[in-house]
C-alpha cells in the first residue's frame, strides 16, 4: 500500500501517522495566504476581533498577505482598503508584499511554495505553487477558519494522476498543455480531487510552465494540483525556502481514482473560445477572426516564457494600428529580468503598453471592451463580462498567439513568425 | 446534530452541463448589491413568470458540475431572497460548492436528479436517510452524503456560526 504526495503532506500537518483520501481531518496549514479584497480581508480582519475576539494571530510567521490588486489605487476607496491591510499586517506583525507583483507568483519567489508544506489561500489559483510539490488550495470564504483557528476541517481529495509523454512542438506553450487536458479530460474530470501531474515529458516543461498549468487547475474541478518536484524545482524552491521540509513523493504504488497518459507529440496551439474555460479548441479552426485587443499578463502566464516568446515574434515588427496589446509582466521580480534581456524594449518598439505588474487586467476592473469587441488573452478565465461588456468576447491562448494576433489584428497562428 | 430536510417545489431545472451561475442574474447585474434590485433581475431570461410563480421552501435542480467558471455569491443571494431553500444537481464544482455551504445554504449531489424530477415536482431531501424522495411519484434516489464539516456548517447556518461551535477533535 502506498501514499499519494498529498495524502503524506496531509498526514504531517493533521499530525497523523497516515491519512488515506476520504479522511476528514483537521489540518495546520504551514502558511495562510491572502490578497487584500473587499468582502475577503477586510471582513477577515473585522470578524476576527467582533466575532471571535482575536486581536492578534497567534503565529505571524504563518500568514502573508498580498496587494496586487487595485494596484495602483484609482480612488480614494480603493486606497482606504489597502491602508486597513497595511495597518492589521503591521498590528499582527504579518508580513506584507506589496507592489512586488501577482501574489500567486510572489509567494513562490519569496519563498512560501516550501516543497512538502500545506498552504491555504481563498483564490484557487494559488494551486499553482504545486509546481513545487506544495500542496496549496483555494477554500474560498472558509480561509476565515484559517485566520480564528490554528486548524481547518478538510476532507482528504483523492487523486487524479496525469502522465504527460512526448515532445512539445515550436509555438506549442504549457498553456496549451493545460487546455489540451481540459479537452480530453473533461471540465468535471478532477472535481473535488487533486490533480498529480508527472510522466516522462514533465522534465521538457520549464518550471515556469508548470506555474502556468498548475495554476490553472480549477478549470478540470480540481482542488489542486500538484508535482512530485524533480532536481529543478527543488533548485528554486529550497534556495528560498522560508523553512525546511523533508520534501515527499508519492509512493510508486499510491492510490489514483483515475490516470491518464497524455501524448504531447501532435499537439497544436489552442484557443478556449468564450464563454467558458471548458471550450478548448484547435488555434487551427478560428484563424483570421478578427481581433481587437489582446493581453499577455495574469498569475497564469506573462512570465519570462512568454515574454521571451512575444518579443522574438514581435522583434522588427508592428503591433496592427488600432489594436491594444497591453503586456503585463507577473511580478518585479520577471519584470526586471525581463529588462536586463532586453524583451521590454523589444515590446516596447513593436507598440505594446507595458504595465507593472497587477491583477487589474485579469479580474475585470481594466475592462473595457465593449459590445462586439473580441480580445486574445493569456488571462485566467473567457467569462462573459470579464474583460467589460457582456457582449464582448475572451479567446484564451498563449503568449505567442496573442502577440502574432496582434501583428495581424486577428487570430493567427504564430508558428510562421518563429 | 438537526440538520433539517429540504421540503418543497422543484422551481426551476438549469438542464445546462457546467452551468455558470451567474447567468442567473446575468453579468451585467453581478456587482449589484440591493437586494431587491437584484432579485428582480434574476431568472428575467429564464422564466419571466418565475418571481410569480416561486414559494418559500423551493428548491432547484442542476445538470452535472453545476457552479462551473467563476462562481459569485449575488445570483444565489437573490435565490434565497425569493425563498429558494436549497439546490440538487447531479454534481456540483467544488468551488461553488464551497461557497455556498460557507453561506449555509444546502446543497445536495444526487447522481440521476434530472431523471427523477419534471419541475414543480414536490421533492425532499432527507439527509439522515440521504435520499432525495420525489413525493408526486413516490419515486427516490441516493444523494452523496456530506462531509461531517459541510454537514456542521448548515446545521449552523453558515461558516461564521459553525466556526463559534466548539473546534471538533481531530
Amino acid at each position: 500500500m502506498g501514499y499519494t504526495i498529498t495524502e503524506k503532506i496531509l498526514a504531517r500537518v493533521s499530525g497523523r501517522v497516515a491519512v488515506k483520501a476520504g479522511d476528514e481531518v483537521m489540518a495546520k496549514p504551514d502558511y495562510v495566504i491572502a490578497y487584500d479584497f473587499p468582502g475577503y480581508t477586510d471582513v477577515y480582519f473585522r470578524q476576527m476581533k467582533e466575532d471571535f475576539g482575536i486581536e492578534r494571530v497567534a503565529e505571524p510567521d504563518r500568514y502573508a498577505i498580498f496587494i496586487d490588486h487595485m494596484v495602483p489605487a484609482t480612488s480614494p476607496k480603493e486606497e482606504e482598503l489597502h491602508i486597513g491591510t497595511r495597518t492589521w499586517c503591521a498590528e499582527n506583525n504579518v508580513a506584507l508584499y506589496e507592489r512586488k507583483g501577482i501574489g500567486h507568483q510572489v509567494a513562490s519567489e519569496v519563498g512560501y511554495a516550501v516543497p512538502g508544506a500545506f498552504v491555504v489561500h481563498f483564490d484557487g489559483h494559488i494551486s499553482q505553487l504545486g509546481t513545487f510539490g506544495t500542496l496549496a488550495m483555494g477554500i474560498r470564504r472558509n480561509l476565515l477558519e484559517a485566520f480564528v483557528r490554528e486548524r481547518i476541517s478538510i476532507k482528504v481529495p483523492q487523486t487524479v494522476r496525469v502522465n504527460l509523454t512526448g515532445t512539445l512542438r515550436k509555438g506549442v506553450m504549457a498553456r496549451d498543455v493545460f487546455h489540451h487536458l481540459v479537452r480530453v479530460m473533461g471540465p468535471a474530470s478532477c472535481r473535488f480531487q487533486v490533480l498529480e501531474i508527472g510522466g516522462p515529458a514533465l522534465s521538457q516543461i520549464s518550471t515556469e510552465g508548470l506555474q502556468t498549468i498548475t495554476g490553472l487547475a480549477m478549470f478540470t474541478g480540481a482542488v489542486t494540483a500538484i508535482v512530485n518536484p524533480d532536481k529543478e524545482r527543488l533548485d528554486y524552491a529550497l534556495a528560498r525556502a522560508k523553512k525546511q521540509l523533508e520534501p515527499v513523493y508519492s509512493d510508486p504504488e499510491a492510490s489514483y481514482s483515475a490516470v491518464y497518459e497524455i501524448d504531447l507529440d501532435n499537439l497544436e496551439p489552442l484557443v478556449v473560445i468564450p464563454p467558458t474555460p471548458a471550450n478548448s479548441r484547435n488555434l487551427s479552426e478560428f484563424l483570421g477572426l478578427e481581433i481587437h485587443a489582446g493581453y499577455l499578463g495574469s498569475c497564469a502566464s506573462g512570465r519570462l516564457d512568454d515574454l521571451r516568446i512575444a518579443a522574438k515574434i514581435l522583434e522588427g515588427r508592428q503591433v496592427k494600428s488600432g489594436f491594444q496589446l497591453n503586456v503585463v509582466p507577473t511580478s518585479q521580480e520577471i519584470m526586471a529580468a525581463a529588462g536586463r534581456e532586453g524583451l521590454i524594449s523589444t515590446l516596447a518598439e513593436a507598440g505594446a503598453f507595458i504595465s507593472s505588474p497587477s491583477c487589474d487586467y485579469c479580474f475585470g476592473r481594466i475592462a473595457t471592451m465593449t459590445e462586439k469587441q473580441r480580445a486574445v488573452s493569456t488571462g485566467t478565465l473567457n467569462v462573459r463580462g470579464r474583460m467589460g461588456s457582456p457582449d464582448s468576447e475572451i479567446y484564451l491562448c498563449n503568449a505567442a498567439t496573442v502577440a502574432a494576433s496582434a501583428i495581424e489584428g486577428a487570430l493567427a497562428d504564430p508558428r510562421k513568425y518563429l | 446534530m438537526t440538520l433539517q430536510n429540504l421540503r418543497g417545489r422543484v422551481a426551476f431545472i438549469f438542464d445546462e452541463i457546467n452551468f455558470d451561475v451567474d447567468q442567473i442574474v446575468g453579468v451585467k447585474n453581478i456587482k449589484i448589491t440591493d437586494i431587491e434590485e437584484l432579485s428582480a433581475a434574476a431568472m428575467t431570461s429564464y422564466d419571466p413568470d418565475f418571481h410569480a410563480s416561486v414559494k418559500p421552501g423551493d428548491v432547484l435542480v442542476g445538470n452535472h458540475n453545476f457552479g462551473y467558471g467563476h462562481p459569485h455569491y449575488p445570483p444565489m443571494r437573490a435565490m434565497r431572497h425569493l425563498g429558494i431553500k436549497g439546490v440538487i444537481a447531479e454534481s456540483f464544482s467544488p468551488g461553488y460548492w464551497r461557497g455556498e455551504i460557507s453561506m449555509g445554504f444546502p446543497q445536495a449531489s444526487c447522481p440521476g436528479i434530472l431523471e427523477l424530477v419534471n419541475r414543480w415536482d414536490e421533492v425532499e431531501v432527507d439527509w439522515d436517510k440521504n435520499e432525495v424522495r420525489n413525493l408526486t411519484t413516490g419515486k427516490s434516489l441516493p444523494i452523496e452524503p456530506l462531509s461531517f464539516a459541510d454537514r456542521e456548517m448548515l446545521d449552523a447556518g453558515g461558516l461564521t456560526e459553525y466556526l463559534k461551535r466548539p473546534v471538533p477533535a481531530s
